[in-house]
């Protein structure tokens, strides 16, 4: 069984490619064989804190069809049974990937075969990122505790259930008056509030129907760059707020507290928690880590204890 | 996004129904800090509009829920139209005083840590109460350091309990010329610790130690 975890939250610089290369690493080394995705196209530096230099394959090689299956450009890492997909030859326009090229890459990142499929995202609430986002319907919300973070971070929420219910209606039949409404609405504020409401005046049957498909995903959240002095429930009061006030489930995993030796890390291109795997902050990710692969029996034996 | 559409004002404190004064009094509290107007919890979710309408249900639960004569109307209503079973009425089946707080119950740490749910506040309050628990004698100072850290006032003993204000301050304050006989100082720091929810037994026998020090020192 594959577990795609694409791992998000709006804001740059929370920690989305540290956390994706991170936890990616300590699953691998328990044993499961991973692969971490960098999805932020045209800004991928994923690679660098795997501390390794950008690979010759990537993603681009599969989207022109140099090779034909995308775990071809699937390449190792420095820790066993951990690969990377880089997409740092992807040029600029692929940022503006083709609409047909992005279901390509999502389809065959659905079937590749590896316990774990963890995708990097890139800042931000555009549509390739939404769609990347909604490859699955677990993933991992990244934020920091200031308010430009939470901001974003209940932005991204907001944005991603405005789509999940535009691509419901736009498959199905719905009213024209519907479908108007919503191709008028911009999803940058509760928008899935006046959807459900435009739906139930003339659908009110199928309001439950979208609301249970809201309900089918399940989004695990993760605090990082947490300082001592900081509000230590803050994490749980936002999965209570929004396991209260949207429709799906979330879930608190953990803080990451703050630590200079990251930056450290990255300068010295370095895998922070190959380093320095003692640290409070490896510590922390160990501990999501384990939250996300639960007791799940790793595939091959770790190769390493920590 | 949901509100708090047909949830009972127990459900939008997420207390349980039997829920005692203090647990009614830590539930207001955690609901101010998730939506109260500075909170970085709800930052930007919801608009004023929206905010003051939520503040204003969470407030009309607390005042009506902490209040003991609204609070059986309530039950009642909730009973009547039958959003609750008849098991439970307000009174009977309440929780009056299962004290939270004894000697020696160390937190996991451990576990703690794991499940990511050590609460700031709930630290401190553990913290005092222990470093009172651990004393061999209770003074009045310390009852008044525990109450003023749980957020409750000495109005709301009183109408809990009926001991009289002079009483109660008589007692935080040490004037042990005041005080009422012993077996009534002993009915009464039983009601108070109960309240507190902080083990009766330890702080009836620690105050009386106290007050036997007090007097043989003079």
């Amino acid at each position: 069984m594959t577990e795609i975890y694409p791992i998000g939250g709006g804001k740059g610089g929370v920690g989305k490619s540290f956390i994706s290369a991170s936890l990616g690493a300590l699953i691998a080394k328990w044993g499961h064989n991973v692969v971490v995705i960098d999805l932020d196209l045209g800004a991928s530096n994923l690679h660098t804190l795997l501390g390794m230099k950008s690979p010759k394959l990537g993603l681009n090689h599969y989207i022109d069809k140099t090779v034909r299956g995308l775990e071809s450009v699937a390449v190792p890492t420095m820790i066993p049974n951990l690969f990377f997909i880089s997409s740092f030859h992807c040029s600029m326009e692929i940022a503006n990937l083709l609409h047909a090229h992005k279901l390509k890459i999502i389809s065959a990142i659905q079937k590749l075969p590896f316990d774990y499929i963890l995708l990097d995202l890139g800042t931000g609430t555009n549509f390739n990122t939404l769609d990347f986002f909604l490859t699955s319907k677990e993933g991992i919300l990244i934020g920091t505790p200031e308010p430009t973070s939470i901001e974003n971070f209940f932005r991204f929420i907001n944005t991603v259930y405005f789509r999940i219910l535009k691509q419901t209606l736009k498959r199905s039949e719905f009213h024209s008056a519907v479908k108007d409404a919503v191709t008028e609405m911009s999803g940058a504020t509760g928008g899935t509030h006046d959807i459900l409401k435009i739906v139930s005046k003339y659908h009110p049957d199928k309001v439950t129907d979208l609301k249970n498909k809201l309900s089918e995903f399940k989004f695990k959240l993760i605090l990082n760059q947490f300082r001592k002095n900081m509000d230590s429930t803050l994490g749980n009061k936002i999965e209570t707020v929004c396991n209260r006030h949207f429709h799906s489930n979330f879930q608190f995993v953990g803080n990451i507290g703050y630590d200079g030796q990251i930056h450290d890390a990255v300068y010295s291109k370095t895998l922070y928690v190959h380093k320095y795997p003692h640290t409070q902050s490896s510590n922390d990710l160990k501990k999501i880590a384990k939250k996300i692969t639960g007791n799940r029996r790793p595939t091959s034996l770790p190769k390493e204890i920590s | 996004m949901k509100y708090f559409d047909g949830l009972n004002y127990y459900e939008i404190l997420k207390i349980p129904e039997n829920s005692s004064f203090l647990e009614i009094k830590q539930a207001y509290r955690d609901a101010v800090s998730i939506y109260g107007e500075d909170s970085l919890v709800t930052y930007s979710l919801f608009s004023t509009d929206e905010r003051e309408k939520i503040l204003k249900i969470i407030e009309a639960a607390f005042f009506t829920l902490i209040d003991g004569n609204q609070r059986a109307a309530y039950d009642r209503m909730l009973v009547d139209s039958g959003q609750s079973d008849t098991t439970f009425i307000s009174g009977q089946s309440q929780k009056q005083s299962e004290p939270v707080f004894y000697p020696g119950k160390a937190a996991d740490d451990d576990q703690l840590a794991d499940d990511a749910t050590i609460k700031n506040q709930a630290d401190e309050e553990k913290q005092l109460s222990d470093e009172i628990l651990s004393k061999s004698s209770v003074s009045g100072k310390d009852l008044k350091k525990l109450r003023e850290a749980l957020g409750v006032e000495i109005h709301e003993i009183h109408s809990l309990t009926r001991i009289s204000v002079s009483v109660l301050n008589a007692i935080e304050e040490n004037r042990l010329e005041s005080l009422p006989p012993d077996t009534y100082l002993r009915n009464f720091l039983k009601l108070y610790a109960e309240v507190l929810q902080i083990d009766p037994l330890k702080i009836v026998d620690g105050y009386f130690k106290h007050i036997s020090r007090v007097q043989n020192t003079d």
